[in-house]
């Protein structure tokens, strides 16, 4: 059985120096799965197909031999909301079609490693498993903590996401009539996912005389970015801009937060992999070395993050950030921070310092060129809003710019040297520092 | 006057999901004489830019909770919404004051009688 | 109407004391640390040795937003509605989420006073709610 990583594996303490392996693990491949907006039934479109699509796209982008690969770092959950109603059969022939494990489900509403193994003969030399439960950014800092302590040489690294007919999050306990007493002290409200996220962002306005109109220019930029990426959703399916006179027209939510605050949920999956310094030399693609990886625990006092939280640890990640990265704000080229919901992710960048930022700043910033093109580009991979939910578009981004073959996408502005992605919320985010030499 | 407003995705059958109602329903309610728009999650411009790919030149393009300004913008006697969706079209439909059709309910093009 | 609550063993005291008409919050015996949500240990100190703590039932408004895509069937009718953060008197770091009964949406009188009041859920456990002081105190499904 494949375990979840121990806290140990992840750098969530302030002071704890620079990273040991600082540049010693690099990644060298990158795979996609097409996306989808909901599963279609079929065995070849199911989570479990997708994954295995990434995961073989992102060996063959390395370049290695199958059987030199050594690890897998996943995560086993693959939805936060589309869950697989409880009297509704599992289609046997989806089942069928797979080598399949004691839970039915698997490869089809969730994913174990044991699936991956069973169903990907080629993969002869794993001996290293574990899961880094969460999204992406927390899978990307265990394997790169794997496989700097020795624990695996050549690791690959997969999260994948499945979605069903109906609303996001609209089953389950939501649908019934009755709520266990804990989960009541949060739910019985009924706020959407993106509450508590609007609410920080409701005190910001207050606090520092913002306006929601002024996310605006951040929404129609990381679409256009999300545009030019072509294995996201919007570009592959609906290539639609979203315009500041589109926002602004756009329902609530929960107000403040609209329609386009928020992503939409998808099918897809991407695999990375990941190996130590000295075997990514001989590696097909260019070696983008991780310079540190870091993580926040820290929760709210009571129900919801207030500001004052949010922005306290946003200002303490950076420092853990910076700290065992060896670097400083300054040497960002450009920043990939999560920004599934909008609302958050100046406090990401803001508690960063990006191009010297302080709190309360993000949005002006936002006024100005924060295109691929310019100085100081935003979010260039469009992130959730650019290209659906999956919470790693910045991630592949951040590898793809500072290999130089983000395509269009590719920043011009300035060299692509160094950049820091992560999420998903300020609060609780795990990130990672990219750069293209080690040291 | 009959105003006919239309829900893209899970209506239309240019919509994401696909629905059943083909554009060429939609041009021939314009051709009756109806005031005929949509009202969708799509970004605005996008709605615009579907219309404009099938040549169906239409009365408005707004965002779903918008039914109130069409009303208030378009004097009709009778106003239409069809979508495929309970809690983002029938229910804001029937509270702005239209009339509420499923797209297989408007595929008779009910509102032709008796008109 | 809200849906109706099951109490588990972690929250019972309190929707025991809702029922009757009291509003207790989890402290920590040993630091005096008063904690919301409830946890079985104290979350500073670590000590288990937390008892319930009835409180005064005041508060005042520490946030808000406007609920117009509600993912809970039973209370997608009342759309839009206020869901608003509350601080309690006792300690401004606890908080406490109300529809503010009596409070005109997207009218939230951030900053204000508010006091306790108690209402049916669907299975008739009371819940605690939140009321501005000196509202006309209307609406809501006052016990
Ligand atoms: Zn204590």
């Amino acid at each position: 059985m494949t375990e979840n990583a121990p806290a140990s594996m992840y750098r969530t303490d302030e002071g704890m120096g620079l990273w040991e392996h600082r540049g010693k693990v690099a990644a060298v491949g990158v795979g996609h799965s097409p996306t989808a907006r909901r599963w279609d039934g079929r065995a070849e479109t199911c989570v479990g197909a997708i994954s295995l699509i990434a995961l073989r796209r992102a060996i063959e982008d390395a370049g290695v031999d199958p059987a030199e690969i050594d690890g897998l770092v996943m995560d086993p959950v693959t939805t936060t909301g589309a869950y697989w109603p409880k009297d509704k059969p599992v289609p046997p022939e989806v089942v069928g079609a797979f080598n399949s494990t004691d839970n039915p489900l698997d490869g089809i509403a969730g994913l174990s490693a044991e699936w991956i193994l069973k169903n990907m003969p080629e993969l002869t030399g794993i001996d290293f498993t574990m899961y880094g439960p969460g999204c992406m950014s927390n899978a990307i800092c265990v394997a790169a903590q794997a496989v700097g302590d020795g624990l695996t040489h050549t690791c690959l690294v997969l999260k994948s996401w499945h979605n069903y007919e109906g609303r996001y999050y609209q089953g389950g306990a939501n649908a019934g009539s009755d709520l266990p007493g804990t989960a009541a002290l949060h739910a019985l409200w009924g706020t959407p996912a993106c509450y508590g996220t609007a609410l920080q962002f409701a005190e910001y306005c207050r606090k520092y005389g913002k306006n929601h109109d002024m996310m605006a220019p951040f929404i129609e930029n990381s679409r256009q970015n999300g545009l030019k990426f072509p294995e996201g959703y919007w570009a592959s399916h609906r290539p639609e801009e979203i315009t500041p006179e589109d926002y602004k027209a756009a329902r609530w939510i929960a107000k403040p937060a609209n329609l386009f605050d928020n992503d939409l949920p998808i099918m897809v999956s991407a695999a990375y992999l990941y190996t130590t310094a000295e075997r990514a030399r001989n590696m097909r693609q260019k070696p983008v070395y991780i310079l540190n990886h870091a993580a926040s625990n820290t929760r709210p006092r009571s129900l919801t993050p207030t500001l004052d939280e949010v922005e306290a640890d946003t200002a303490r990640t950076a420092r853990k950030i910076y700290e065992g990265a060896g670097i400083t704000a300054a040497d960002l080229s450009f920043e990939n921070m999560y920004d599934g919901f909008a609302q958050f992710h100046q406090f990401h960048i803001e508690g960063l310092g990006y191009r010297g930022m302080k709190f309360g700043e993000a949005l002006d910033f936002y006024q100005t060129d924060i295109s691929i093109h310019g100085p100081n580009p935003i979010l260039p991979s469009g992130g959730n809003i650019g290209c659906g939910r999956s919470r790693f578009w910045m991630h592949t981004d951040s590898i793809q710019q500072i290999q130089e073959r983000a395509g269009e996408r590719q920043v011009t502005g300035v060299k692509p040297e160094i950049a820091v992605s992560g999420g998903p919320m300020p609060l609780g985010g795990r990130f990672t520092v990219w750069s293209a030499t080690p040291d | 006057m009959i105003l006919i407003s239309f829900d893209i995705d899970g209506t239309l059958t240019v919509g994401d999901p696909p629905g059943i109602l083909p554009m060429e329903m939609v041009r021939a309610v314009k051709e009756q004489g109806c005031l005929v728009g949509s009202c969708s999650d799509r970004p605005i411009s996008a709605q615009r830019a579907i219309w404009a790919s099938h040549n169906i030149e239409v009365d408005f393009t707004v965002s779903k909770h918008m039914l109130p300004d069409v009303k208030a913008e378009f004097a009709a006697d009778v106003y239409y919404h069809i979508g495929d969706r309970e809690d983002l079209d029938r229910r804001p439909a029937l509270e702005a004051g239209f009339e509420f059709l499923w797209p297989h309910e408007a595929v008779e093009m009910p509102w032709v009688e008796g008109t | 109407m809200k849906q109706g609550v099951v109490p588990d063993d972690l929250t019972r005291p309190f929707w025991e004391a809702a029922n009757e008409h009291r509003l207790v919050i989890q402290s920590c015996v040993a630091c005096k640390h008063l904690q919301h949500p409830p946890a079985p240990v104290c979350r500073v100190c670590g000590s288990d040795t937390v008892e319930w703590k009835e409180m005064s039932g005041r508060g005042t408004i520490y946030n808000y937003g406007v609920v117009h895509d509600c993912p809970i069937r039973l209370l997608q009718e009342d759309q839009p509605f206020n869901v608003a953060v509350v601080m309690l008197a006792e300690d401004p770091g606890i908080q406490m989420y109300s529809h503010l009964p009596g409070t005109p949406v997207d009218e939230v009188p951030v900053g204000a006073e508010v006091e306790v009041t108690f209402e049916a859920t669907a299975n008739g456990q009371m819940v605690p709610e939140w009321r501005v002081v000196g509202s006309s105190g209307e609406g809501g499904e006052q016990a």
